[in-house]
């Protein structure tokens, strides 16, 4: 059973609920579907968006610092003070202790990491920190290089001794070149760290092979920061200028390589990562408040629609188990609904319905019980044409001898008992072969066979069931002896012919029945039982009619009035 | 006696407006590398012959004038005093680090600034602590046979006793050492002409701020 043939077989209820919970389902799903797409897609955007602004929020730090950087160490080397020290450098008794100490003093009223001198052609003078390493040439080392070539402040990224630094090398004049100033700030973790709280993102900064600063912790650096391997196919994305999702320690990160301009071995790069799981954290939320929204939502639709279906389907149901009744033949069962609705309405045309069957029931009852059932079938069938049919039919009549010195012998309501019941065996007979019952004419019977059923073997039918009813009376009339009653004396006549059969009588008071002169002579036929002492006689009609099982006894010659030849009767003794 | 004593005294008479008659000049052009002439260059005797005396110890003037040095390039004699009056409204803070003569007048006015000897040959650069565009130079040469090409490059020198002497070219950009321009020449009472090549680096110096209404 396909799931087709499952819906059209399953009940109203369960359909009614399967398709509403379908519908909520579907709806919910769909809701919970395309908030996680929308809310998902904007909050890539989103930390898309804030990692490009991020690049240029940062790039913009790194050259403002730059900027003041290299302004302080402009109006630094402007010091007149400071010129005069360094100038020393040309005395015969130049002290590098002085230079050296004025170093650390100037470096630490600027702020910077890193304060070196050198003289005119870039020989390095005094470090600080860290003592006097004179003796080096920075000529060719940026951005002393560019300050030299150029004559004017010059500034770049580069690495000293390890760490990365934010440079500016500044010629100090007096008038001319006497010397350059080169400072330094540090790109470090605590840089990392201000910048992180500026963009609201982590950086790093980190070529192929080196990491020089991050805003992660140092111990979550390793699992956090893409390994050697994956580091330079991933700079090689930079080029796209487009965020990238990766997955690293088991939290998804948003990450844009921004190039950063400086003088190293590698070329430097900043990674900035967002993680795209905390951008996500509201939608995983939102999404367990509309799915418990949404069942709550379900269950209670559920409800309704159970109970909303038991609204309609219980009164359904109610009928269907009163047709079922009905079904059985249970016409007295009336369904109790009582609403105001197509529900209500239906039940009191069910109950009208069943009400009309019954009584139809009861008058098929009633008819029948005067009438044989056959005809009333046929009656109420409409098998009777109204107009009346010309037909062959053949008619039984029965009486019984004797019957008023029985009578007197009964009282009124002993002797309709015993009447009633030889009469249920009379028409037992009959009906047995296809008979029926016209009429009882006081205390005989007038049957016919052939109409309104027709028969092809009316006559041999009307026969048999003559010496049916003989033989029942013979039954009877032994329990009738046995009682002390008197038995019962019949006689039988039958004849054939063709008759109008239809209803007769007005239409309030119509019966069944059949015309034409075959009726009176059957009549004469019986009469003449008693005459000839027999208990059934035929016409010849009938007899010529009768197959030879049937064992036939005397004739004899019936005139009739109004014919001029006399008829042919022949006694049936029984069937073989 | 009295009369060799006299005949002497005439004859060095005589002899004096001789030499005098019998002095000539130098002169010539100092040019770059593409023929330009050079100007502000210092075309100076390095060595002469005891006749080209010294004279007596000179004084000389640098200005400051609208917040610039007047001249730019001033070459004294040794042992020369400058003096270095302040003709604006404002005060200046001259100062040198050079080797050759540090020395520094600090905020005066006017001539409220003592005047200053240089006593070693050799170039003084000269600035200002407050305008950091002002700046000249003081060439110390040894002779008082100098001069400073104009415009054109053109230099001369005059009234030199006729003798050996070794001139030599300078300027305040030239790539070539001082020492490397020298020229020997024999002068015997007619004047000759002499140029110098001189290759310059970039001119560096800085463009002056005047803009606001109080510089005077």
């Amino acid at each position: 059973m396909g799931p087709v043939g499952w819906w059209s077989r399953s009940r109203l209820r369960t359909k009614i609920f399967v398709a509403f919970s379908a519908l909520v389902v579907a709806v919910l799903i769909a809701t919970l579907g395309f908030t996680q797409f929308v809310v998902s897609r904007e909050a890539q955007r989103t930390l898309n968006r804030e990692l490009l602004t991020t690049g240029q929020l940062f790039d913009g730090l790194l050259v403002e610092r730059a900027a003041r950087l290299r302004t302080n160490s402009i109006l630094l080397a402007s010091d007149f003070a400071l010129k005069r020290i360094i100038a020393t450098h040309f005395d015969a008794n130049y002290d590098p202790a002085t230079l050296a100490s004025a170093a650390l003093s100037y470096q630490s009223r600027i702020g910077a990491e890193l304060l070196w001198i050198t003289d005119e052609n870039g020989l390095l003078l005094v470090s600080s920190p860290g003592a006097s390493h004179g003796g080096t040439s920075l000529a060719s080392f940026s951005p002393v290089k560019e300050a030299l070539e150029s004559g004017e402040a010059a500034s770049t990224i580069g690495e000293i001794n390890g760490v990365l630094f934010q440079l500016v090398a500044v010629p100090v004049f007096g008038p001319d070149v006497i010397g350059f100033l080169l400072l330094g700030q540090a790109i470090d973790d605590a840089f990392a760290a201000r910048l992180r709280q500026a963009a609201g993102l982590d950086i790093t900064f980190l070529t192929q092979d080196r990491v020089f600063a991050s805003s992660w912790p140092a111990q979550d650096r390793d699992r956090l920061l893409p390994s050697n391997e994956a580091r330079t196919e991933f700079l090689h994305w930079q080029a796209a200028h487009k965020p990238l999702l990766l997955k690293l320690a088991g939290e998804r990160f948003l990450s844009l390589v921004f190039p950063v301009d400086a003088r190293l071995a590698q070329p430097l790069y900043a990674l900035a990562q967002g993680s795209y799981d905390k951008a996500l954290a509201p939608l995983r939320s939102l999404q367990w408040r509309i799915l418990l929204i949404g069942s709550g939502a379900l269950l209670g639709a559920l409800l309704i629609g159970i109970g909303l279906a038991g609204g309609i389907i219980s009164p359904v149901q109610t009928l269907v188990s009163g047709m079922r009744e009905v079904h059985r033949g249970n016409l007295h069962y009336r369904s109790s609904i009582e609403r105001h609705d197509e529900l209500g309405f239906l039940a009191k045309s069910f109950n009208d319905m069943v009400g009309g069957l019954e009584e139809r029931e009861h008058l098929k009852d009633t008819f029948g019980r005067f009438v044989s059932h056959d005809v009333a079938e046929a009656v109420l069938n409409g098998r009777v044409p109204l107009e009346g049919e010309r037909r062959d039919v053949t008619i039984l009549f029965q009486d019984i001898r004797g019957f008023t010195g029985l009578s007197e012998g009964l009282d009124p309501a002993a002797l309709l008992k015993l009447l009633n019941r030889f009469f249920t065996e009379v028409v037992a007979a009959v009906e047995a072969e296809g008979g029926v019952v016209k009429q009882f004419v006081g205390d005989g019977v007038m049957a016919l066979f052939g109409a309104p059923q027709a028969y092809q073997d009316h006559a041999q039918r009307a026969v048999r069931a003559a010496l049916g009813i003989v033989n029942r009376l013979a039954g009877l009339n032994r329990e009738l002896q046995q009682q002390g009653l008197p038995a019962l004396q019949i006689g039988v006549g039958i004849h054939t012919g063709a008759v109008v059969a239809g209803l007769i009588g007005p239409d309030n008071r119509v019966e069944y029945g059949v015309v034409g002169d075959p009726v009176n002579l059957a009549n004469r036929v019986e009469s003449l039982t008693k005459e000839v002492q027999a208990t059934v006689l035929v016409s010849r009609e009938i007899s010529a009619q009768l197959s030879p099982a049937f064992v036939l006894g005397r004739t004899a010659m019936l005139p009739v009035k109004g014919k001029r030849q006399p008829i042919e009767v022949v006694e049936v003794l029984g069937l073989d | 006696m009295d009369f060799h004593r006299s005949l002497i005294i005439v004859l060095a008479l005589a002899v004096l407006p001789l030499s005098a008659a019998l002095a000539a000049g130098v002169s010539g052009r100092v040019v770059g590398a593409d023929g330009k002439g050079i100007a502000d260059a210092v075309v100076f005797v390095d060595a002469a012959p005891e006749s080209a005396a010294a004279r007596s110890p000179a004084t000389a003037t640098m200005d400051q004038i609208n917040k610039t040095f007047v001249p730019h390039v001033l070459p004294v004699v040794v042992g020369t005093e400058v003096r270095f009056p302040n003709r604006d409204q404002i005060s200046h803070h001259v100062y040198s680090f050079s080797r050759t003569k540090n020395f520094e007048l600090p905020l005066y006015k006017g001539e409220n600034a003592p005047p200053v000897l240089f006593d070693k040959p050799g170039v003084v650069k000269i600035g200002c602590n407050i305008h950091d565009w002002m700046s000249a130079v003081i060439l110390v040469v040894p002779t008082p046979h100098f001069a400073v090409t104009d415009a054109e490059g053109h230099f001369k020198l005059a009234g030199l006793p006729p003798g050996n002497y070794r001139l030599l070219a300078w300027h305040e950009q030239s790539r070539e050492k001082t020492a490397d321009t020298a020229q020997r020449v024999q002068v015997a009472g007619s004047d000759l002409e002499l140029t110098f090549q001189l290759s310059l680096s970039d001119d560096r110096s800085r463009p002056a701020m005047r803009g606001s209404r109080w510089d005077q």
